[in-house]
C-alpha cells in the first residue's frame, strides 16, 4: 500500500524498517506485474522465480533496463494509457518507452515533489526552466527531459523557460525573471550539459555577470557530456559559483524508467536513496550483491511503475553504495557514488567492419 | 579514377599500385614468385622476436611456410589453366586481426592485384605482418610490388564506389551490415562478388565419449573454440547439443571445468555480463521453454526444450551458450538451415554429421570439424573455396572425332 509511504517522511526510515517496507511492496508488485504482463511473466518463469523465496528486497529478479528500449511492454490495457514517456537517447540510439497510466504519473509526480520538499521546503517556488518550452509540447509523448520538467511543474509557483525553440538564450526572459523574483528563493533546472552549454558559456560569452545567491541550481542527466570536455563537477561548480553567484547546487541521478524516484544530492555531494526506491550494487561476475564501499552494476527498485514491470531494473551505470543511514546530513538510507555508462566492451569476432 | 593518394594511410604498397591496378596483367594460381614471395613472408614473420606473444601470427606464418603451400598446390589438379580475375577488392573484418592476412593470401595465390581495406584498429599483429611483408617486397621480390596493396581509409562511400567500379572480384568480410553497406556500391558487370555473412555455430557432443576423453583437453578445446574470440566469430559454437545416455554427468563435469578454466584465464567487462543477461530476458520473453540454468555471469547457460532457427538471433558472445539434448542427429534438422555455419563435434563422427546434412538436403553447415579446431587457417571457408573463386579458369575443348556440335551464346 503505497499510502504505507505517504505517511512518513522521504528518508525518514532506518534500513531493516525500510527493507521490510520495500520488500512486502515489492513483492506486491512482482506479482502484479506477473499477472498483467505476459513477456515478464515469461521472464520470470526462465529466471526462476518463486513467489516463496522472496525473503528480501535482493531476491526479487532484476529486469534488464534496455528491454524498455526494444520492447513495447505494459501491465495495463491499451485504453488505459494516459502518457508514454521516451528517454532523451541522441538521434538514432533506441529509447526507452515507458507506458504510464494516470495512477502512476500521479505517483510519480507526488513522490518527486515529497523527495524535494526536503531539500528546499514546502513552499513551491519559482522556477527557471534552462530548456526550450518545445521539450513539453507533445503531451501524449514525453522525452526524460520533458518529464522532468512535467514533474517539477506541482512544486513550482511560476515557470519560465529561457531557451529559444533553436536552444539560444533568451536573455530578456531570464532578465525578466530575475527582476520579477530579485531577493527570493528560486529554482535553476535543467540537464547539466545544457546548463554548462546554453546558460553559463553563453552568459559568459556575453559578459553577463550575474549575481544569484538565492538560486538553486538543480541539475540531472549525468555528466558524461561534460567530462568529455574536461569539465568535472567540481569545475562545473566553481566556475558557476564565481560567475553567477550560485551557492545552492543539487544535482540528481534517476532514469525514466524509474522517474519521480530520484537519488537527489545532499550538502555533502551524496546521492540518497527515499524510502520509495533503492539501490542494490552488483558484482557483475555473479550478480551477487556488493558491501557498502564495493564497487559495482546498479540495480533500482521502485514501489511507483504500476503500468510497466518496471520496478526492479538492473541500469547500465556503475556506481557504489557509500553508506547507509549515517551521512551527516542526517537523512537515514543508503546513499550512493554513481560512476555513470559502463564501457562498451572491445570484442574479437568477425563482424561490424563497419559498426566500429 | 577518382582516387586521391591523400585518402589512403598505405600498410603495403602504394598509389601507383593503385593508379594502374586495371593494366597491371594478372598471374596464374600458385605461380611460383607468388609461392617464393609468402615462403619468404613467412621467415621473415619467424624472425620477429614478438611472435611468441601472438598465436594468430604465427600461426598464420606456419600456413604459409613453403611445404604447407606446396601440399595446397598439389591438391588442385586443374592449376595450370585458372589464373587471376584482375583486381580483388577486399573488405576486411575489424576484430579479427590476422584476417586480412588470410583473405589476401587466398586473393595474391589466386594471380589478383590484391587491395584490402584493413581495419583502422591498429592491432600489433597488423602492423607485424605488413611490416614483414613490406620488407619481403622491396628485399626480394620487387617484380610482384603491382600485386599489394594494404590500405586503411575512413568510411568513405566514394573510395568505397571507386574501388568497387574498378574490381573483377569483392570480397567483404564482416557480416550482413556491412555486405548491404556495400553492395550499394555497383560492380563491372563481369565482376564476382564472395560475402561472408552473419552466421552460427554449434559444438555436438556425445556424453559418454566426452566422460571417457581426456576431459581438460576438451575445456581447453572449447575454450579456444569460444573464449579466446570472446565467442564472437562465426565459428564459435553458440549452441551445445548433447546426444547419448549420460548426458546430466558429463554436463557437469564439462561446465565444471571450463568454468574453472574461464574465472582464471577470461578477462570478462561487466557490459558483457548485462548484454549476456539481457540476451537472455529476451530470448525467454519470446519462447517459454528456455530456462537459464547457470549460476554465476562467466558461463551463461539457457536450455532449450525445443529448437527453432530464430532462437539463434538471440546469441550472444562472451560465454553466452543454448544447450539442448537429442537422441539423434537428424533432430538437428531445423537449426541447420543457410545461417549455420561450423559443426564441431567431440565423440561425434563427421562423417554421421556429414550424412545428416546430405539426407535432410539443409542449406547450411560448411564445416564439420573436431572440437577446438573452429578457428583454423583454411582455404576453403563459409563453403567458398577461396583461391578457386578467385580465378577464372582457361576452358580448352579437346578437338573431338566425328561430327561437330554447335552450341549458342
Amino acid at each position: 500500500m503505497i499510502e504505507e509511504f505517504y505517511k512518513r517522511n522521504p528518508y525518514e526510515l532506518t534500513s531493516e524498517k525500510k527493507e521490510s517496507l520495500l520488500r512486502k511492496e515489492l513483492a506486491e508488485l512482482t506479482e502484479f506485474h506477473k499477472k498483467n504482463c505476459k513477456e515478464y511473466e515469461r521472464f520470470l518463469k526462465a529466471a526462476g522465480y518463486k513467489q516463496e523465496n522472496i525473503k528480501r528486497v535482493e531476491d526479487i529478479p532484476f529486469y534488464p533496463v534496455r528491454m524498455f528500449k526494444k520492447y513495447d511492454l505494459k501491465s495495463i490495457d491499451e485504453k488505459e494509457v494516459f502518457k508514454v514517456m521516451t528517454s532523451s537517447g541522441t538521434t538514432g540510439q533506441a529509447v526507452s518507452k515507458i507506458y504510464l497510466n494516470q495512477e502512476t504519473a500521479m505517483m510519480q509526480q507526488k513522490v518527486m515533489i515529497k523527495i524535494l520538499n526536503d531539500f528546499w521546503g514546502k513552499k513551491r517556488l519559482p522556477m527557471m526552466i534552462v530548456d526550450s518550452p518545445a521539450v513539453v509540447k507533445n503531451r501524449k509523448l514525453f522525452s526524460a527531459r520533458g518529464a522532468a520538467v512535467i514533474g517539477l511543474r506541482m512544486a513550482s509557483s511560476d515557470m519560465v523557460y529561457i531557451l529559444n525553440d533553436d536552444m539560444s538564450l533568451n536573455i530578456e526572459k531570464l532578465k525578466d525573471f530575475l527582476e520579477k523574483y530579485q531577493g527570493q528563493r528560486f529554482v535553476i533546472f535543467g540537464f547539466t550539459s545544457i546548463v554548462w552549454r546554453h546558460f553559463y558559456q553563453e552568459l559568459k560569452k556575453r559578459n553577463e555577470k550575474e549575481n544569484m545567491p538565492q538560486a538553486v541550481l538543480m541539475t540531472g542527466g549525468g555528466w558524461k557530456k561534460l567530462e568529455k570536455e574536461s569539465v568535472t563537477r567540481d569545475e562545473f561548480k566553481k566556475e558557476i559559483h564565481e560567475f553567477c553567484g550560485i551557492n545552492y547546487f543539487l544535482d540528481h541521478y534517476g532514469m525514466v524508467e524509474q522517474t519521480g524516484c530520484i537519488y537527489a544530492e545532499c550538502e555533502y555531494g551524496h546521492l540518497h536513496a527515499s524510502i520509495y526506491s533503492d539501490v542494490i550494487v552488483r558484482d557483475y561476475k555473479d550478480y551477487s550483491p556488493c558491501v557498502i564501499g564495493k564497487p559495482g552494476i546498479l540495480q533500482v527498485v521502485s514501489v511507483l511503475p504500476r503500468s510497466y514491470p518496471g520496478h526492479s531494473l538492473l541500469t547500465e551505470d556503475e556506481g557504489v553504495v557509500l553508506g547507509e543511514d549515517d551521512c551527516p546530513c542526517g537523512r537515514k538510507g543508503k546513499y550512493i557514488k554513481v560512476f555513470g555508462r559502463m564501457k562498451d566492451a572491445e570484442l574479437r569476432g568477425c563482424s561490424d567492419t563497419y559498426a566500429t | 579514377m577518382q582516387l586521391e593518394e591523400k585518402d589512403f594511410e598505405f600498410l603495403v604498397g602504394d598509389f601507383n599500385v593503385l593508379k594502374n591496378a586495371e593494366k597491371t596483367s594478372v598471374l596464374p594460381m600458385f605461380c611460383d614468385e607468388m609461392m617464393d614471395l609468402l615462403a619468404d613472408l613467412s621467415n621473415e614473420i619467424f624472425q620477429n622476436e614478438k611472435i611468441r606473444e601472438y598465436a594468430d601470427v604465427s600461426s598464420y606464418a606456419y600456413w604459409i611456410r613453403r611445404a604447407s603451400l606446396k601440399r595446397k598446390k598439389e591438391a588442385y589438379t586443374e592449376q595450370e589453366n585458372r589464373l587471376g580475375r584482375g583486381v580483388a577488392f577486399h573488405i576486411a573484418p575489424s576484430n579479427v586481426p590476422v584476417n586480412f592476412a588470410v583473405s589476401m593470401t587466398s586473393s595474391v595465390l589466386a594471380g589478383n592485384v590484391t587491395i584490402v581495406r584493413v581495419s583502422s584498429k591498429s592491432f600489433p599483429q597488423v602492423a607485424m605482418i605488413c611490416d614483414a611483408l613490406a620488407r619481403v617486397i622491396e628485399e626480394k621480390h620487387v617484380k610482384l610490388k603491382p600485386y599489394f596493396c594494404l590500405v586503411r581509409y575512413e568510411h568513405n562511400e566514394r573510395i568505397n564506389r571507386e574501388l568497387s567500379a574498378l574490381c573483377d572480384i569483392r570480397i567483404v568480410w564482416g557480416g550482413d551490415q556491412t555486405i548491404k553497406m556495400i553492395q550499394k556500391f555497383p560492380m563491372p558487370a563481369r565482376a564476382v562478388e564472395m560475402n561472408f555473412a552473419d552466421r552460427y555455430s554449434i559444438a555436438v557432443i556425445n556424453a559418454e565419449e566426452y566422460l571417457r576423453t581426456d576431459s581438460p583437453k576438451a575445456a581447453r578445446d572449447f575454450y579456444m573454440d569460444t573464449y579466446y574470440i570472446d565467442q564472437n566469430a562465426c565459428s564459435s559454437p553458440s549452441l551445445v547439443v548433447w546426444i547419448g545416455e549420460n548426458i546430466e554427468k558429463a554436463r557437469e563435469k564439462f561446465w565444471k571445468e571450463l568454468e574453472n578454466l574461464v574465472v582464471h584465464e577470461y578477462q570478462m567487462s561487466p557490459i558483457q555480463a548485462v548484454d549476456k543477461y539481457t540476451s537472455f530476458c529476451e530470448l525467454s520473453m519470446k519462447y517459454p521453454g528456455v530456462s537459464l540454468v547457470s549460476d554465476n555471469n562467466f558461463v551463461v547457460r539457457l536450455e532449450l526444450d525445443c529448437l527453432l532457427p530464430e532462437m539463434m538471433e538471440y546469441k550472444n558472445g562472451g560465454g553466452y551458450f543454448f544447450e539442448y539434448k537429442i537422441r539423434e542427429l537428424k533432430e538437428l534438422t531445423p537449426i541447420l538451415g543457410k545461417k549455420c555455419q561450423t559443426v564441431s563435434v567431440l565423440g561425434v563422427s563427421a562423417e554421421d554429421v556429414r550424412r545428416t546434412v546430405f539426407e535432410e538436403g539443409v542449406k547450411g553447415v560448411d564445416r564439420i570439424v573436431p572440437l577446438g579446431q573452429t578457428m583454423e587457417l583454411e582455404f576453403i571457408w563459409d563453403g567458398y573455396p577461396m583461391i578457386e573463386n578467385m580465378t577464372r579458369i582457361v576452358y580448352i575443348s579437346q578437338e573431338r572425332k566425328g561430327g561437330r556440335g554447335i552450341r549458342n551464346g
